[in-house]
């Protein structure tokens, strides 16, 4: 979304900086906003023009005559609008509105799938529960000082906070020992990273049994956990039950999903450290633990910093664990737990809104720092 | 931007804007269908939707083929475990099913008031004659604004207490406990002998407590009578009322309960809500066992431990939850079914499906349902022995008037799929002291408008 954003932002710009010049900025926007819509409205009509003719047939053969006219229709389309800009318009002009020609279905889809439905969401967020009469900011007051809201929100924080913190340090830790490795490297990044490959909800489910709690006397523990726990002659415990602990109990599930996606990061990037700052380091007399934090913690930075972030927006939307786990039972609500169930349990489309504006409000400081990083990298380039 | 990524970015592009299209495409011709079905003819075809598929499925369609045997159409049921959103997709999209089951009459209504459901009225049904086929209780449920929207269809049984039988022989505790005082004495008798009465688990993953709220359903219902159930239901008796929390203190005597040192619940209290209520009858068969008593619906056998060929009536077998100041009843859930196609052959398709001959037939196969009409010959019709000893009560119950319908699913789901679990979990994890927080939050999370 964000790459789409600022090349469109640059052409704005661009736009912009001409118009000043030839004078006929408006003639450009018009011609422009008519290309944008020209290649989807053209092949919407096409296939319209094509299902109506063949309507009545069963419904699997229209769909793969929509399919055949949609795919084979938008490169004839395509060509059409192309040619059109090219023998219509003035060369200069054509070159200035063709780029809308070619970007008019990613924006026409953006709008209807993107813009459209936040638009939508933000309405809805002011709204009662069936959406129909406004409420003002009452869904909003809802989010901050409903008692389980409070703890969700207390929650998330937790989350953001240590599972990045954990999965980085672990992740860091094991990449930097792994690369003393000579021959087991691989075998052990391997290992780390297989969690990488379980969907959440798959990993709530392994965790479950790990978790997994029968009450004394009832037979034999099947989860490790109290299967340890119990040989060692305590007693077994809800694991799950334990306010607060639960929480963390819940994130050790997040950390060990994601510890290998930092550790191939940070891998690769302590790969890139030039072997020859390292080699000046340690004749200048530092020790492996100072080389560590003074040469290679600073040069991958930039990579720590792109994981950290991209974990936070992971985290932040983190539902599946806690649902299948306790399912915000027992002060282990999080956010976006909140929202599927004011939205979906409760029905409750307001609020439901309401927490999934708040959401996308908290991701944007976090996406700002993103594209930043991502900006001044492409202008190092 | 180098070409290449430009051309692989379009050809991304273009392939997601075919399918896009393609998808706007389909469900333009599958509103010309919808139109076409919305006039007033015989097209010879019933379309019927549902939550059950499986066996509850094959039941259904055994009911419909029988309902439209020797008429001029065929009913097709197609169930689906995504029902409840996918009927809510069809409806919007202007081709609802001509018949759809819902679970809960909550929905129905829901469908009413939005005026996409034909009231029972507008068909051509005589109200009358439907509350002498289901009681007037059920036919009830699906009213609004004085018309009635929803058929009532099967129900199920949630005021089962179910036992160990050679446990309970070998132990010597005699016939089944029918008051609410014999059956805190007896369990007090168990706890003194060293085995915990009970078996309570409240665990369901994200809809944690429900079982806790079926106990106090039940209790509610004996305690209070079923003029308060019905006021409780509405909210016009708030949870913070004498008479809900007398009935709450009922539960307490279970949940905190102890004798001779031994818990009335397996585990204590505190281990209520972690343990799963498909695991929570387990311990009962346990030899010796953990438990004497389990308070679960008809479905729970399919729960109980596989490896030990546990048969019905032999093995285990259940006795009707006990009455409390002299007042009987049976909790019950189960469908309504919602129309919302006006055609004359959907009328005597239904007329078909009602009748106690096709009604009988619910009980024929593996299926749990019970018929909610009471005129199905019990005996006769219901091949397994605890489903037809649990509609015997049920047929009971409704001729009475006292079967009352699962009041979490007849409130707000903020409430009753929301706050009343989060508050029962609380109360036994908890309790006993807190019981006034608990019914003030629960007051509290009732919708205002």
């Amino acid at each position: 979304m964000s790459d789409t954003q600022l090349q469109d932002q640059d052409l704005t710009e661009d736009h912009g900086r001409q118009d000043d010049r030839d004078g006929n900025g408006f003639v450009v926007a018009l011609l422009s906003i008519g290309a944008a819509i020209a290649v989807p409205l053209l092949l919407f009509l096409s296939l319209k023009f094509v299902l109506d003719t063949f309507s009545g047939l069963p419904d699997l053969v229209t769909a793969v005559i929509a399919i055949l006219v949609g795919v084979i229709g938008i490169f004839f389309v395509y060509t059409a609008v192309d040619k059109g800009i090219s023998k219509l318009l003035p060369p200069r002009l054509g070159d200035r509105v063709r780029p809308y020609a070619w970007s008019g279905p990613a924006i026409v889809l953006l709008t209807i799938f993107l813009i459209y439905p936040a638009i939508n969401v933000i309405q809805l967020s002011f709204t009662d529960a069936f959406g129909d009469a406004y409420v003002g900011f009452d869904n909003y007051a809802y989010v901050f000082t409903d008692g389980a809201m409070l703890r969700s929100l207390r929650n998330t924080l937790l989350w953001i906070i240590v599972v990045p913190v954990f999965a980085v340090a672990i992740g860091l830790g094991i990449a930097v020992l792994s690369d003393k490795l000579k021959r087991l490297e691989s075998v052990a990044k391997s290992l780390i990273f297989l969690p990488m490959a379980i969907s959440f909800v798959g990993a709530a489910i392994v965790w479950r049994f790990v978790y997994s709690f029968r009450i004394e006397g009832s037979g034999e523990q099947i989860g490790i956990l109290n299967g340890i726990w119990t040989s060692l002659g305590n007693a077994p415990v809800a694991w799950l039950d334990q306010v607060p602990w639960n929480n963390f109990f819940l994130m050790v599930i997040m950390i060990w999903l994601n510890t290998g996606f930092a550790m191939v990061i940070l891998s690769a990037a302590i790969k890139g450290v030039p072997e020859d700052i390292l080699e000046a380091a340690r004749i200048d007399g530092a020790n492996e633990i100072q080389v560590f934090w003074r040469v290679i913690v600073p040069n991958i930075m930039s990579s720590i910093v792109v994981v950290l972030t991209t974990m936070v927006i992971g985290v932040l939307k983190v539902f599946d664990i806690v649902w299948v786990m306790t399912g915000g039972q027992d002060g282990t609500e999080v956010i976006a737990e909140r929202m599927i169930r004011n939205m979906f349990t409760f029905r409750h489309f307001g609020r439901g809104a309401a927490i999934a504006v708040f959401m996308f409000v908290a991701v944007i400081p976090v996406m700002y720092i993103n594209v930043r990083r991502f900006r001044e990298e492409e202008s190092m380039r | 931007m180098s070409p290449g990524i430009t051309g692989t970015m379009t050809r991304r592009i273009a392939a997601v804007a075919a399918v896009g299209l393609a998808l706007t495409a389909c469900s333009v011709s599958t509103d010309g269908d919808g139109e076409a079905a919305g006039q007033e003819e015989n097209i010879g075809e019933i379309s019927m939707t549902g939550a059950g598929t499986g066996v509850d499925a094959e039941i259904t369609q055994t009911l419909a083929d029988a309902a439209s045997e020797g008429e001029e159409f065929t009913a097709t049921y197609t169930g689906s475990d995504s029902f409840e959103q996918d009927v809510i997709i069809q409806v919007e999209g202007g081709t609802p099913p001509d018949i759809a089951m819902f679970p809960q009459p909550g929905a129905v209504i829901e469908q009413a008031q939005q005026g996409n459901a034909v009231a029972l009225e507008d068909l051509g049904f005589d109200i009358a004659e439907l509350e002498a086929q289901y009681g007037e209780y059920l036919v009830s449920l699906g009213e609004y604004e004085g018309k009635h929207y929803g058929l009532p269809l099967d129900v199920n049984f949630k005021s089962a207490i179910w036992y160990n039988v050679p446990a309970w022989e070998a132990a010597g505790w005699g016939d089944p406990p029918t008051t609410w005082d014999e059956l805190m004495a007896l369990s007090t008798e168990m706890a003194e002998s060293g085995t915990s009465p009970f078996c309570l688990g409240t665990g369901s993953d994200a809809a944690t407590g429900w079982p806790a709220t079926d106990w106090m359903e039940d209790i509610v219902l004996r305690d209070q009578g079923t003029e308060v159930y019905d006021q409780w239901v509405t909210n016009e008796l708030k949870f913070d009322s004498d008479e809900i929390k007398s009935a709450a203190s009922r539960f307490g005597e279970v949940v905190f309960g102890e004798a001779g040192g031994t818990p009335f619940v397996f585990g204590g209290n505190e281990n209520i809500s972690s343990t799963d209520f498909r695991d929570a009858p387990d311990p009962m068969f346990n030899d010796p066992p953990n438990c004497y008593m389990h308070r679960q619906a008809t479905f729970i056998p399919a729960f109980f431990p596989e490896d030990m060929g546990l048969e019905p009536i032999t093995d285990y077998n259940f006795f009707p939850f006990p009455d409390i100041e002299g007042n009987s009843g049976a909790l019950i859930a189960g469908g309504l079914a919602a129309i919302f196609n006006n055609r004359p052959e959907v009328k005597t398709f239904l007329e078909n499906y009602i009748t106690p001959e096709v009604q009988c037939l619910i009980g024929s196969g593996d299926a749990t349902q019970i018929s909610g009409n009471v005129n199905v010959d019990v005996e006769g019709c219901y091949s397994n022995p605890i489903i037809q000893q649990a509609a015997g009560v049920i047929q009971d119950a409704l001729n009475e008037g006292t079967a009352r319908f699962d009041a979490s699913d007849l409130m707000p789901p903020a409430v009753g799929s929301g706050e009343f679990w989060n508050g029962m979990n609380n109360y036994t994890d908890n309790g006993p002291d807190n019981l006034d927080d608990v019914m003030q939050s629960i007051d509290a999370a009732w919708p205002t408008s």
